[in-house]
């Protein structure tokens, strides 16, 4: 009798793991969504810093300077891959895509 | 009694006779006044007839003056930021950096964002060890643009540190498997000084909108422009709810004229007078006459006592 009860309490406790693991995505394409989602979201805050540099007006672009020394490694290769873009819609569809 | 007052107005109408006669009638009356120019083409060390520089001068005891100087003031914040980044990033990315950087403090915007800084510096820093703080700005557009930063800058900087937030919880996620993300929001230098600029704003607000600690009072002449930009400004000033009491009517003509010609000016100015006290009615309005020569420092003294209503 107790025996099948524990057999089940493993059962049950097996599935709910791997329903969390399904669902919170610890499997690689959920960390490649939360990746590029990391990615972008790292773009735009710097499109909002340095914007003056694509030649957009920034009301805020004397005080984002001194963030500067913190940001400066990721400025170079952020200008060179935002100046570089063949097409919105391409880069995009690398959301969608593999 | 405000301890800070703003001088504003048209270009050309006597702010800086007027804050320095202001500052003058002040000292006078034993209080220790600074009196501060931030208008980046100075004209106090004309009046006083000496040169003032970007430190305090003291003119007498209870007389001190300072202009600042915007040119300096961001050379010396962008070399501190270089001074930082030598610490932090490779030798290589600095110099791709440089240029941005050598370029940036004759960017727009850049001049009011310096002069800014270092007026809050000189609120915050001297407003305990002198009674009066009076400042003399530059012509409207720009004093209005000065005064309405922190209101600008509150929401960008607010928008700013949402997204740094929520990029780093991202990243979190990825890096450590979303255990130390609030550590991780701590940690970071730029939320650290996103925060620290935003206390700061929020510390200038606060004093723009005080109206026990702060004042602000538009020198004008009778002239239809200067009525009509002074009404404009202070619509705007009060639209950011920085407070306006005092009006000064500056350079009117002498009662008994005789020329035909400037009579029929004194008509035009009475007519005008009649609308400054109906528009800028419940402020205070000194009248300050025409003199007959150039203010000079030894001339204050006889407009010094006009200021005895402002506050």
């Amino acid at each position: 009798m107790s025996n099948s009860t524990d057999g089940k309490l493993a059962e049950a406790v097996e599935n709910v793991k791997l329903f969390l693991k399904a669902a919170f995505g610890l499997e690689e394409r959920a960390t490649a969504y939360v990746r590029k989602q990391a990615i972008d979201d790292m773009d735009n805050y710097m499109l909002l810093c340095f914007s003056d540099l694509l030649g957009l007006p920034n009301p805020v672009s004397y005080y984002t300077l001194e963030m500067l020394p913190y940001l400066a490694e990721d400025l170079v290769t952020w200008e060179r891959r935002i100046a570089n873009r063949n097409s919105v819609v391409n880069d995009r569809w690398g959301d969608f895509c593999c | 009694m405000s301890r800070i007052m703003f001088f504003g107005g048209k270009g050309g109408v006597g702010k800086t006779t007027s804050s320095a006669a202001y500052a003058f009638h002040c000292a006078d009356q034993g209080l220790k006044t600074l009196l501060v120019s931030t208008d980046p083409a100075h004209s106090l060390g004309d009046i006083f007839e000496q040169k003032i520089g970007a430190t305090i001068k003291e003119l007498n005891p209870c007389l001190h003056v300072l202009e600042i100087d915007p040119e300096q003031e961001s050379q010396k914040y962008i070399n501190d930021i270089k001074d930082n980044m030598k610490k932090v990033v490779s030798p290589v990315i600095i110099e791709e950096i440089e240029k941005q950087l050598d370029a940036a403090y004759v960017s727009p915007g850049a001049e009011e964002a310096a002069i800014f800084d270092r007026l809050v510096d000189i609120i915050t820093q001297y407003s305990e060890e002198y009674d009066k703080i009076v400042f003399d700005t530059a012509p409207t557009g720009h004093t209005l643009r000065l005064l309405s930063l922190p209101e600008l800058l509150g929401g960008w900087l607010d928008s700013l540190l949402a997204k740094r937030e929520k990029a780093l919880s991202l990243k979190s996620m990825m890096d450590l498997g979303n255990k130390n993300k609030h550590e991780y929001l701590l940690n970071d230098p730029i939320i650290g000084i996103l925060n620290r600029r935003k206390t700061n704003l929020e510390r200038a607000r606060s004093i723009l909108i005080d109206q026990k600690l702060l004042n602000f009072v538009f020198v004008m002449n009778p002239e239809r422009l200067v009525i009509e930009e002074t009404k404009k400004a202070v619509r705007v000033l009060e639209k950011y709810s920085i407070p306006v009491n005092s009006i000064v009517v500056n350079k009117l003509l002498p009662d008994n004229l005789q020329d035909d010609f400037w009579k029929q000016r004194k008509a035009l100015e009475s007519s005008y007078l009649q609308e400054i006290e109906q528009a800028f009615a419940g402020k205070n309005i000194v009248k300050i006459p025409l003199l007959n020569a150039d203010v000079r420092a030894a001339d204050l003294a006889r407009i010094a006592p006009f200021f005895a209503e402002v506050g």
